[in-house]
């Protein structure tokens, strides 16, 4: 099996039944999407090295690994993207909680 | 310019069934959208009260020493609105938007709707408020307007799903709306002030303390309204779910509420809260969030639409990242790249809603063969993509150009490499979209229509890249009216 097949194979096992066939478009779409996200990830991350050097190493190295050993991350995010309107709330949740956490301890303990 | 749109939305929803009518009101009408702000004289508008006492002396004349010899006497007791030279631009330009919007809904649909013109207009005229007031009460009672009118245009849309997905819009706003009203109710309960010019001098003078931990909490929640407003992660999803399910013409229009929303209230945060050195990482992370999940979305979508919302906020993340460097030169970018994106993604909606118009499906897995019937229009909606993936000599190339060169010159290279890897994942998830819709062959079940094209359509996309390409070739003509704004947010900081 080579890497593609083992790609598209990955896809299919991620995707519902019920969704629509993999195909070549949709599998390098996939890939792209998967490629950009991992390096725009890493390298946001190496903007840590405005706060410090160490934690930008640390973090560079522990997504990647993260990244390598969950791959495609792409087709789960998709998935968890969708138009549910408990899911969308639920990431709302999550967000105002980041956003006041950051906003009110981060300013007065910073 | 608030009070026309207005005139004109009820005008137009007494003409309701009457066809011809409606049709040629709304054409005349739409006019004075990108008319007015040209016609209008820079300076500040006083609604509901008068000047400041400071600049009032005949009123302040006839008030005891208490009033007019301390604060009170700075502070704004009307509605203030302000119209300087960046709020002429981003008025005129969604002006021009609404006016092709409006001019391609009454010859696209058979039977032109007076609710629908009114949606628009009221739409037009609630984004115009919350560009010109500096009062943020009222930034939120238009920006609530806003939000109903972007639900109506989808509820009129007719689009298979548009109801459950307008109800869903309404119950996600309905949780973020009250919490954005609660952070401002925040702020006037510390500062005592609903005018920003007003917050912002309470909190330079040391009348409030700035590290309140309130205050912090209402910068917050504000935070959070704006993510909603403007459709940023986690809001993304809805956003873009709001896009497809309206016609293009609306589609076009609440993609500019979208950004000028984004702007509006990016200015009021950063306006009062700049003095956080959080408040500009976070407007950074959102917008690099915003990036890098819209873009990579975008790629995977089939539906066209859905695609175009996504890129729509993937762009929107390259407008936070001017504002959030803080610097003039990255205002400015970030400025003119919302200038841009409202353009070409309007130009995209339209475009692309000729497939809509001829063949009734937007699944690229179900279109082809469609530069052999249009090339025409297939070559404009290929310019326009080039424009958003930023291919010079068009507008976004400068806009993006000036975007990388403020990060690189703020110490963030890492922005610049990550906004031109994005940038060739937009063109590569445009090109996918052209090839599927137009280059590839035409699937045997795919009924097209044999009507042409309203040339109103044709019209509406070649005006907005003309004016994609003269912003293009004379960047500075644009700029020259974002930077005095530009400088002022960035505390006169180059």
């Amino acid at each position: 099996m080579n890497l593609y097949d083992m790609i598209v194979k990955k896809i299919k096992d991620i995707q519902e039944a019920d969704e629509d066939p993999v195909t070549n478009l949709s599998t390098t779409s996939m890939l792209t999407a998967e490629i950009t996200l991992i390096a725009s990830v890493l390298v946001a991350l190496v903007m840590l090295r405005h706060l410090s050097n160490i934690l930008m190493i640390v973090a560079v190295l522990v997504v990647l690994v993260v990244f390598l050993t969950s791959m495609p991350i792409m087709g789960r995010l998709r998935k968890e993207q969708n138009d549910s309107l408990s899911s969308m709330m639920f990431y709302i949740i999550i967000a105002l909680t980041i956003v006041i956490t950051l906003f009110y301890w981060g300013n007065l303990n910073v | 310019m608030v009070i026309v749109p207005i005139l004109c939305a009820l005008f137009l929803n007494l003409l309701h069934k009457k066809d011809r009518a409606i049709k040629a009101v709304t054409i005349i009408l739409a006019l004075a959208l990108p008319a007015l702000p040209l016609l209008a004289n820079y300076g500040f508008h006083y609604f509901g009260g008068y000047e400041p006492l400071l600049q009032n002396p005949t009123l302040s004349s006839n008030l005891p020493s208490f009033i007019t010899g301390g604060v009170l006497s700075t502070f704004h007791p009307a509605i203030t609105y302000s119209f300087q030279s960046a709020q002429q631009l981003f008025v005129f330009i969604l002006g021009l938007v609404g006016l092709l919007a409006l001019f391609t809904s009454v010859y696209e649909t058979r039977r032109p709707s007076g609710v629908y013109a009114y949606m628009l207009f009221m739409g037009i005229a609630a984004m115009t408020a919350i560009l010109l007031t500096d009062d943020i009460f009222n930034l939120y009672v238009f920006f609530e307007i806003a939000a109903l009118a972007t639900v109506g245009i989808v509820l009129v849309s007719n689009i298979k799903g548009n109801y459950e997905t307008a109800l869903k819009y309404m119950i996600l706003g309905s949780v973020a709306a009250p919490l954005l009203l609660l952070g401002i109710a925040l702020l006037l309960g510390v500062t005592g002030n609903v005018n920003i010019t007003d917050i912002i001098y309470s909190l330079k003078t040391g009348m409030v303390d700035p590290q309140n931990p309130v205050l912090l909490m209402a910068c917050g929640l504000i935070v959070f309204g704006w993510l909603y407003g403007s459709g940023l992660p986690p809001f993304h999803t809805i956003k873009s779910a709001i896009y497809s399910k309206a016609l293009p013409s609306g589609s076009a229009m609440i993609q500019a509420f979208s950004v000028f929303t984004f702007i509006a209230l990016g200015i009021v945060i950063l306006r009062i809260f700049s003095y956080l050195p959080l408040s500009q990482w976070v407007i950074l992370g959102v917008s690099l969030l915003a990036m890098i999940l819209g873009i990579t979305m975008a790629i995977v979508q089939t539906d066209i639409k859905r695609m175009i919302g996504f890129l729509a906020v993937g762009e929107l993340g390259y407008i936070g990242i001017g504002l959030g460097l803080g610097t003039a030169f990255g205002i400015t970018a970030g400025l003119f790249q919302a200038v841009n994106e409202v353009m070409i993604t309007a130009l995209l909606f339209i475009g692309f809603g000729v497939v809509l118009y001829q063949t009734g499906v937007s699944d690229t897995r179900k279109l082809g063969g469609l530069m052999f019937r249009n090339p025409g229009v297939a070559l404009l909606v290929l310019l326009g993509g080039f424009a958003m993936a930023g291919v010079p000599p068009l507008n976004a190339f400068q806009s993006k150009l000036m975007l990388i060169q403020a990060s690189i010159d703020a110490g963030f290279p890492e922005l610049g490499v990550i906004m031109i890897l994005l940038s060739i994942v937009t063109f590569m998830t445009f090109m996918k979209a052209f090839h599927t819709v137009y280059l590839r062959p035409k699937p045997a079940d795919l009924e097209i229509k044999t009507e042409t094209i309203p040339k109103a359509t044709v019209i509406s996309i070649v005006v907005l890249l003309v004016v994609c390409i003269i912003f293009g070739l004379f960047p500075h003509y644009v700029t020259s009216y974002l930077q005095p704004l530009a400088t002022s947010l960035a505390g006169g900081v180059a």
